[in-house]
């Protein structure tokens, strides 16, 4: 479209992994000389950068690496803000990044984001422990354990539809180098695999992983002499409400970050060609798509099963392999589904291209807080 | 987890957990905000329940934290008293019997370590004795 604020012109990543061996720093600073190298440009174009991490303080007492990353691409002087804001660390910084482009107070501006998981006596994440819910027990599993539960009393869901959303992208994986588990499974296999709160099985869960990613978002002027750009069409953050009592079985805070994306966007979600949402356990996807409007409340299971989102089905939803395949290293993970979308809104998505993807949308959701989400983006990107 | 239950003895009454109340906006809160959340004003320290329903459940199985024993339950208890949701533990002896609609009640006891490792006392619910056998509460 014409009138979008802001393009994204560079794409740069790493694959998700184990990385035993490299830093967190290490690791962004690849990702962000790719991105620069992709869209063309020089370190001393860039006016700004916003850099998304969650757990480097708490792991390893690193704390504002973001300068480090980017002087080591030879970027210094020009603001650089350290973004952390749970699992959409990432996302954030690409919402920060437009934000800024849209003002005018900027014509280059780069988001950056990087995780590192793998290290020894990590737990499973929380909220912190200074939050009564930590103290109690609460971890991400169980928080979407309580979802599940609570969606499946309301609405009928079967375990096998959950299921089903694990075989879709492990499927989807297997056309996907960059992710860390490219091998099928089954329905069988995913109800087999250990329990780790009920009804969420491993293969509901999504692994830890090490990755980073990075995008350099332009003016449109820019953009145009650039080339291969990707419209911003919208980029919305929401904040949950914590409402008392709150709604395990829907995501309304998703669905008021949709409302908006899609009216400041002018689309519906009738409009999109490609999809990547937030499935970090397979209860996730199936409210999203409901919280998104793909489906009436209560039929996500159903979407999924009747095969309307997978690859060659009429809205493909995380043809990446999403979360639950690539892994979840979880500052970084916003930017990497962006950066499936802009792949695929590219044509450059190889084996898995879903034909003709011209308009893309990506959700992502963090942190938990009194049965709410903390934060949830979603852009909508565009290459018509 | 400091001021958000009674302690014991519980000769009187039941334990119950403490929370906040705005008398203006006739609101509830638990745990208790430094303001009410509506009007700003004061909130005054008060019990907001001690039985309530399962909303919700699921039991984690993996990587008990904090010396909670594995598995373990929480969920989500909608307390009579007071209408509020509130997120807790369950007892470790009866997870087999969780169930969304579970009528429970709360009980004090010490259950895993505190963030420098002491034992300590937490907040869990437990099913509420069956209706058959009033006599025992
Ligand atoms: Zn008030």
């Amino acid at each position: 479209m014409a009138n979008a604020l802001a393009a994204i012109v560079g794409l740069g990543m790493i694959p998700c992994g184990k990385h035993l061996e490299r830093s967190v720093i290490d690791m962004a600073t690849e990702a962000v000389y790719l991105a620069i190298k992709d869209a063309g440009i020089k370190p001393g174009q860039v006016d700004a950068c916003f850099f998304g991490n969650v757990l480097a303080g708490r792991l390893f007492g690193a704390n504002t690496i973001g300068q480090n990353v980017f002087w080591e691409v030879g970027i210094n002087r020009v603001p650089v803000i350290n973004v952390e804001n749970a699992c959409t660390s990432g996302s954030t910084a690409l919402y920060l990044a437009y934000n800024m482009i849209a003002a005018g107070q900027a014509e280059v501006v780069l988001a950056a984001s990087s995780e590192k998981m793998y290290v020894k006596n990590a737990g499973l994440v929380d909220a912190g422990l200074d939050e009564l819910d930590t103290l109690l027990g609460l971890a991400a599993p169980a928080t979407f354990g309580m979802r599940a539960r609570r969606y499946m009393e309301e609405f009928g869901a079967t375990e096998k539809q959950l299921a089903l959303v694990a075989v879709k992208n492990r499927c989807h994986a297997q056309f996907n180098p960059l992710a860390q588990f490219r091998e099928p499974v089954t329905v069988e296999e995913v109800l087999a695999s250990p329990m780790v709160a009920d009804p969420l099985t491993r293969l509901q869960c999504c692994p830890i992983a090490d990755g980073a990613a990075a995008v350099v978002v332009c003016s449109p002027a820019l953009a145009k002499r650039l080339g291969r750009a990707v419209n911003i069409e919208a980029t919305v953050l929401a904040t949950g409400d914590y409402a008392n009592p709150p709604n395990l079985a829907g995501f309304d805070t998703v669905r008021r970050a949709a409302h908006l994306a899609y009216e400041k966007a002018g689309i519906g979600p009738g409009d999109l060609h490609v999809v990547e949402c937030h499935d970090a356990f397979t209860i996730t996807e199936i409210m999203d798509y409901e919280a998104l409007g793909f489906c009436p409340v209560g039929q996500g299971g159903k979407l999924v099963e009747e095969g309307h989102t997978k690859l060659g089905g009429r809205l493909p939803v995380n043809v990446s392999g999403g979360l639950l395949s690539r892994g979840h290293p979880v500052g970084a993970s916003g930017l990497l589904q962006a950066a499936e979308i802009i792949t695929q809104l590219r044509g450059e998505a190889g084996e898995r291209q879903v034909r003709g993807a011209k308009l893309g949308l990506v959700q992502n959701m963090g942190g938990d807080k009194d049965g709410d989400i903390r934060a949830c983006t979603i852009s909508i990107l565009s290459t018509w | 987890m400091p001021g958000i239950f009674t302690l014991p003895p519980y000769d009187d009454e039941p334990p119950a957990l403490l929370g906040g109340f705005c008398p203006v906006c006739n609101a509830y809160y638990f745990p208790r905000p430094k303001y009410c959340r509506a009007c700003l004003g004061p909130l005054k320290e008060t019990r907001v329940g001690s039985e309530g329903s399962i909303y919700s459940f699921t039991i984690v199985r993996k990587k008990a934290p904090l010396g909670l024993p594995q598995p373990y339950g929480v969920g989500y208890v909608i307390l009579k008293e007071t209408g509020l949701f509130i997120f807790s533990l369950f007892d470790p002896a009866t997870l087999d019997k969780l169930r969304i609609g579970l009528p429970v009640r709360l009980a004090v006891n010490t259950l895993g370590v505190d963030i420098n490792g002491s034992p300590c006392l937490r907040p869990y619910f437990t099913p509420m004795p069956v209706m058959s056998d009033p006599g025992k509460i």
